[in-house]
């Protein structure tokens, strides 16, 4: 910061002459120390985001350099390709299924987690386990297995097998997705622990039902956290890739009906040595989960509560 | 003013102690190989093929004992992804299996060294020239043809013949062949066969029985969306009759026999390229035996001999000479085809096939045995398909995928592969 700069914003000039010498020399110091993280930051996200950027307006193969074809990525991703229409449509079912009943499903486990009172840390390893072994492979594959033609659900309930019909195979894919609610499930019970217990004291004297003080009590004081949960796992949702790659071994079959967003985008990228088209709806996805992030916090003004909204900003 | 020049040293001293550590972790792996050339090399197969590969690999490796080589393979799914991911990183193995829809692409995008430079180390005298012409492009030899293979009705000997069926015999028609599919579903139970409507290389048999080629030879689609369409009405009629596979079937085959309905016992027989055939041992108890595949209506054959696979270098390798000694020795030593016998197809070195053919065993013969009986009947091979294709085999599989689920008409999927097949090959 240079003296002149110091001046324009109208703060006196009260330090000596060379008042920012050992503060520059400590400014670089910090940068210094920062330089990994500025460095993976700037190589590892900005720039090949940037390129990316460039990609989504060319051709580029993989192999050959890349051609300028302006906005052709684009127009053709929109009109003239019906494939990108049905990851489109089978990704925003899937956010749509899974998502809620997620949510759900966590809130359900953390309320009763909450009640319990033996082996308490027990319950919550168990409950929270599917969600760190989720994030592999393996597990993906092993549901492949259970819900295949002939596997352990085909035997058990006759259904035949999931992961082959077309109707059943995204809705085999979002049960493997709501099955590791553990994440939100222990950020919920963090939630609950702080709802003051005289609220559910003064209600109980009221008279008010379980039901009553649910909707009255609970939903209102975890509704940030409702909330919280709610847009990390819609982010989460749009950029599901590894369930649906597994469980379909790559394809999105049958019949593209687990043709994700993000598993359409790998396959023209790297199937099809279509990089440039690939980036283009890279694109568009952070694009759409931008808006669909910008809708959740508008509407959130209606729903959700804060403390401090009423406490005249006490707390 | 000392203090503060300290500090900031130290700081920098310990981002550049990270910095190391960090690069120290992707160290070069010549560490361990004792001073050898290491070669990468990377191939698609079944574990038959693996095990007789490592033996061959240790065999090499006696012989040059100043080079070591690491080998990895995978299904063929896979490994085309994975391959296409490294050669754009420009980080493709030293030695690598193709296929013949890669080599245009991987050729005209730089990826493969001109093996022409290699001619002191990496014999190609036994070759048929035909055949050797196939790993060309634009005049350069960019890829070795490592096997000969052609398509083959594989079935189950035993459930065949106890149904009563008549066998499948040469010159036998496609019309022939969904008689035989529809008898035997009536009298085993199930299917006849794999729902051959996804395989573009069942495809390409049938419409050469036609008369027509997939490709023209300059490079364009040599069919229309009529032929399509018959092809996929006839094939979509025969599933619904539960003379071949089910939709839920079909859909799990990503090119492995595991994942066949004839390797699941869920069919009687199955199309597909003969040397991969030999990993239906290990799943049909009873053993299987391979047939010509249907010809045309008039008696023309469709199928023919294709360079089963190829090996090619990475045009970015350091050991291009060693490269080349290893792709010399898998193709031309008698010790490595004496191991090998037909994992990859048939020999290709002329004179070693000679040799080895009275010596092959088991499947191998079957195989030997299967290509002689149809050779002088079939007619010449297309050219290499153009680099688009490379994309369009997974297409034409999803598009039938639309059919069999009934999601679309033949006519309407059809309509689409034209569309896509069209967009992909210009490019």
């Amino acid at each position: 910061m240079t003296a002149t700069d110091v001046q324009a914003t109208g703060v006196p000039r009260t330090r000596p002459a060379t008042p920012s010498r050992p503060k520059r020399r400590r400014e670089g110091a910090a940068w210094v120390f920062l330089s990994p993280w500025v460095l993976g930051a700037t190589v590892l996200t900005l720039l090949p985001m940037a390129v990316s950027l460039y990609l989504s307006f060319t051709d580029y193969d993989l192999f050959n350099p890349p051609h300028w074809v302006g906005l052709r990525n684009y127009t053709q991703m929109f009109t003239e390709d019906p494939r990108y229409w049905r990851s489109v449509v089978a990704t925003l079912t899937y956010v749509v299924i899974a998502v809620p009943l997620q949510l759900a499903l966590a809130l359900v486990v953390a309320l009763v987690l909450k009640s319990v009172r033996r082996a308490k840390g027990f319950y919550r390893s168990a409950f929270y386990a599917p969600s760190l072994l989720g994030a592999s492979m393996s597990i993906a594959l092993v549901w492949r297995a259970i819900f295949n033609d002939g596997g352990t659900v085909d035997h058990l309930l006759g259904t035949g097998g999931w992961v082959t019909r077309p109707g059943w195979a995204l809705l085999a894919v979002a049960l493997l997705t709501v099955w590791q609610f553990g994440a939100p499930m222990v950020i919920f019970l963090a939630g609950l622990q702080q709802i003051p217990g005289e609220l559910y004291e003064a209600a109980e004297v009221d008279g008010a039902s379980r039901w009553r003080q649910f909707l009255s009590i609970t939903v209102p004081m975890l509704s940030p956290v409702i909330f919280f949960n709610l847009v990390l796992q819609t982010i989460q949702s749009f950029q599901v890739f590894t369930p649906a790659f597994a469980v379909s071994a790559g394809k999105g079959g049958p019949a593209d009906s687990t043709l994700f967003y993000t598993l359409y985008l790998y396959d023209r990228g790297f199937v099809a040595s279509h990089m440039g088209y690939a980036s283009a709806m890279a694109w568009v996805l952070l694009l759409v989960i931008g808006a669909v992030t910008a809708v959740l916090f508008r509407t959130s003004r209606s729903w959700v509560f804060y403390a401090s909204d009423t406490d005249g900003g006490a707390r | 003013m000392p203090g503060n020049r300290t500090r900031v040293s130290c700081s920098v001293a310990v981002v550049l102690a990270l910095c190391s550590a960090l690069s120290g972790c992707g160290g070069t792996d010549d560490g361990g190989s004792g001073g050898k050339v290491v070669l990468r090399y990377t191939w698609w197969g079944n574990p038959d093929r693996a095990a007789r590969t490592e033996k061959a690999i240790a065999l090499f490796e006696k012989r040059h004992p100043g080079i070591r080589v690491q080998t990895s393979f995978s299904g063929y799914d896979a490994y085309k992804q994975k391959l296409a991911t490294q050669a754009a990183g420009g980080d493709a193995p030293d030695v690598m299996q193709l296929d013949y829809r890669m080599i245009d692409q991987y050729a005209s995008g730089g990826v493969l060294l001109d093996l022409g430079t290699q001619k002191a180390a990496l014999g190609t005298g036994e070759i048929d020239a035909g055949l050797l012409a196939t790993g060309r492009v634009n005049g350069k030899q960019y890829a070795i043809p490592q096997g000969r293979g052609t398509e083959t009705m594989v079935y189950d000997v035993k459930e065949w013949k106890s149904s009563g069926v008549a066998l499948p015999r040469e010159g036998w028609t496609w019309s022939q062949w969904a008689d035989a599919m529809r008898q035997l579903a009536k009298r085993t139970g199930k299917p006849g066969g794999t729902d051959p409507g996804q395989s573009e290389d069942a495809f390409e048999v049938w419409l050469r029985g036609r008369g027509k080629s997939l490709y023209t030879k300059d490079r364009k689609l040599g069919f229309t969306a009529d032929d399509l369409t018959r092809w996929w009405t006839f094939t979509d009629k025969l599933r619904r009759e539960g003379a071949v596979s089910p939709a839920e079937q079909t859909t799990q085959l990503d090119g492995s026999v595991e994942n066949t309905p004839l390797g699941r016992g869920k069919a009687v027989s199955d199309v597909n390229w003969d040397a991969p055939a030999s990993g239906f041992l290990a799943l049909v108890p009873d053993g299987v035996a391979l047939a010509p595949m249907p010809s045309g209506e008039d008696g023309t054959p469709g199928q023919y001999f294709k360079p089963s696979m190829f090996m090619g270098v990475s045009a970015h390798t350091s050991h291009p000479k060693e490269a080349a000694e290893l792709i010399d020795f898998m193709i031309n030593d008698p010790g490595a085809g004496t191991i090998l016998g037909a994992a990859r197809g048939i020999p290709v070195n002329e004179s070693l096939r000679d040799k080895l053919a009275p010596a092959l065993k088991d499947f191998d013969r079957t195989i030997s045995d299967y290509q002689s009986s149809l050779e002088g009947d079939l007619k010449a091979p297309p050219q290499a398909p153009p680099s688009g294709d490379n994309a369009l085999q997974t297409t034409f599989q999803r598009d039938y995928d639309q059919v069999s689920y009934e999601r679309m008409s033949p006519r309407e999927a059809a309509k689409n592969y034209i569309t896509e097949a069209k967009a992909e090959l210009r490019s």
